[in-house]
């Protein structure tokens, strides 16, 4: 793989000058895509200290929700940043890295418990604290397209012939197994997931409850659009049941389980301040949060964001009686926290989400969705 | 009786060893996650994790994505599934049910057209 780096980075130049966009179709909902405004200049927006301004890059969405960087800043700040990486730099970049995503678990966490008891005002409050945690995050999910590559590519120059330090178990992989002792669980009570598609949710108690607590542990997987459908929906799980596991046989799965379980390979912690070493425990974090940046944003819209959008849909129904929970997904975040709230725009903004069926195809938002994402926590 | 007269060569970069051969499957939008056939090889723009239960039935997976560590690397390579990235335009190169070899050590990726 170390002979590949300087591959990906004559790829990374040879599409420098490209204005198609970065990718397309990401997100479509309003109050998803103003997050990405507060998320952009990711490089600056996490503060890398004596990292001039200029070499940050512009990351902006249209209205389609495709995502345009500019490659060749991209192309600029990856050729510079290698020069700014000492064991100082290093260390902080994975301290405010680790902080801005356990901060946003926190802020999620916190958001649902204290929703049901905050009024419009203290929720709309909540809300911008927690969209702000979110931007920070995805302004590291920005730059996770090209700075663990750079910083592998580092490694490779310092003269590094550890293996890479891989998680040990990944998100992923965690996932797959859950998924599968699930599968075997519903099957031991002889609900196979065809059964399971045709009678959900009138299902036995305790099916129900295994589906259910599945979802709320996983909630947070699924696709980056808030509105797609992922593991929070058990309509989502059943049908992924029944796509993964027919026609495999367990030990096809064991089989590919037993691959996850990889030998440890020592990640030297930041307490050891050569810059190999750092380079190894921060290029370590970024590849774990690879596996898991989806899952932060997801999880905080979710866990976190949802119990306070509906504390506010519930205090704009006073004022405006058919208003619904999913008009604020219509809203940017300037206007949610500042609790302006415009029928007209909404419904304007709506019409143009609903008409963009190629978006909607691409993520398969059926029409209901929305009011079943809000009504799902 | 079938026999092969032409091969199409895609180079990428080699995210996961092995080698993998099967019929390609391609990956256009999230409603086609849930009909992947079993032994395929996945063609996809991006690996997410959330897809990962789906990994025990792929063969190979050719991905366009570009970055040598991004989610199909760790993912493929926990799982032991062959992987090309930065396959670029992938999706619109390689139709559903072509036979597709992955080799995982280079990033070569080579489509066999069978009559």
């Amino acid at each position: 793989m170390r002979d590949e780096v300087k591959q990906v980075s004559n790829k990374a130049q040879a599409a420098a000058t490209s204005a198609q966009p970065y990718r397309r179709h990401i997100v479509g909902l309003p109050l998803q895509r103003s997050l990405f405004v507060q998320a952009a200049r990711a490089a600056t927006r996490i503060g890398l200290p004596g990292l001039s301004s200029e070499l940050d890059f512009p990351a902006r969405l249209d209205e389609n929700g495709d995502l345009f960087l500019d490659r060749s800043q991209v192309a600029a700040l990856s050729k510079a940043l290698p020069s700014w990486f000492t064991p100082e730099t290093l260390e902080l970049m994975h301290a405010r890295h680790a902080a801005a995503c356990d901060a946003l678990v926190d802020a999620s966490e916190n958001g649902a418990r204290a929703a049901v008891s905050l009024n419009g005002a203290s929720a709309r409050k909540s809300s911008e604290d927690l969209a702000n945690r979110m931007a920070l995050v995805l302004a590291y999910g920005i730059l996770s397209k090209f700075v663990p590559d750079v910083l592998l590519r580092a490694l490779v120059d310092a003269g590094d012939v550890e293996p890479l330090p891989f998680p040990e178990t990944s998100a992923g992989a965690d996932l797959m197994q859950n998924t599968f002792a699930l599968y075997q669980a519903c099957c031991v009570l002889e609900y196979t997931p065809q059964r399971l598609q045709r009678e959900w949710p009138r299902v036995s108690p305790e099916v129900f409850r295994l589906v259910g607590e599945f979802c709320k542990r996983q909630t947070g997987f699924g696709s980056l659009a808030w509105d797609s459908p992922g593991y929070e929906d058990p309509n989502y799980v059943i049908r992924l049941l029944h796509s993964a596991f027919d026609e495999v046989n367990a030990e096809q799965v064991r089989r590919r389980l037993s691959f996850a379980k990889r030998p440890v390979v020592a990640r030297p912690t930041i307490d050891a301040p050569t810059k190999i070493a750092a380079l190894r425990c921060v290029l370590g974090f970024w590849l774990d949060f690879l596996e898991r940046e989806t899952w932060y944003v997801r999880r905080a819209f979710y866990v976190g964001m949802i119990p306070l959008l509906k504390q506010m849909a519930t205090e704009y129904r006073r004022q405006i009686p058919t208003f619904q929970s999913a008009d604020l997904l219509f809203l940017d975040v300037r206007e949610l926290i500042g609790g302006i709230v415009d029928p007209a725009v909404i419904e304007t903004r709506r019409r143009r989400y609903m008409g963009n069926t190629e978006y909607l195809s691409l993520h398969g938002v059926e029409p209901s969705r929305l009011a079943t994402v809000l009504g799902s926590s | 009786m079938s026999a092969e007269n032409s091969t199409a060569v895609y180079s990428g970069l080699g995210a996961a060893p092995g080698r993998a051969s099967g019929k390609a499957y391609v990956i256009r939008n999230s409603e086609d996650v849930m009909a992947i056939p079993a032994g395929s090889i996945l063609v996809l723009r991006i690996l997410h994790p959330h897809l990962a239960p789906l990994l025990p039935r792929v063969a190979g997976l050719v991905v366009e994505e570009g970055a040598i560590l991004q989610h199909a690397t760790t993912l493929a390579r926990e799982c032991g599934i062959p992987a090309a990235v930065g396959i670029q335009d992938a999706r619109n190169l390689i139709e559903d049910g072509e036979l597709v070899d992955v080799d995982g050590y280079t990033g070569k990726v080579t489509k066999r057209h069978v009559d």
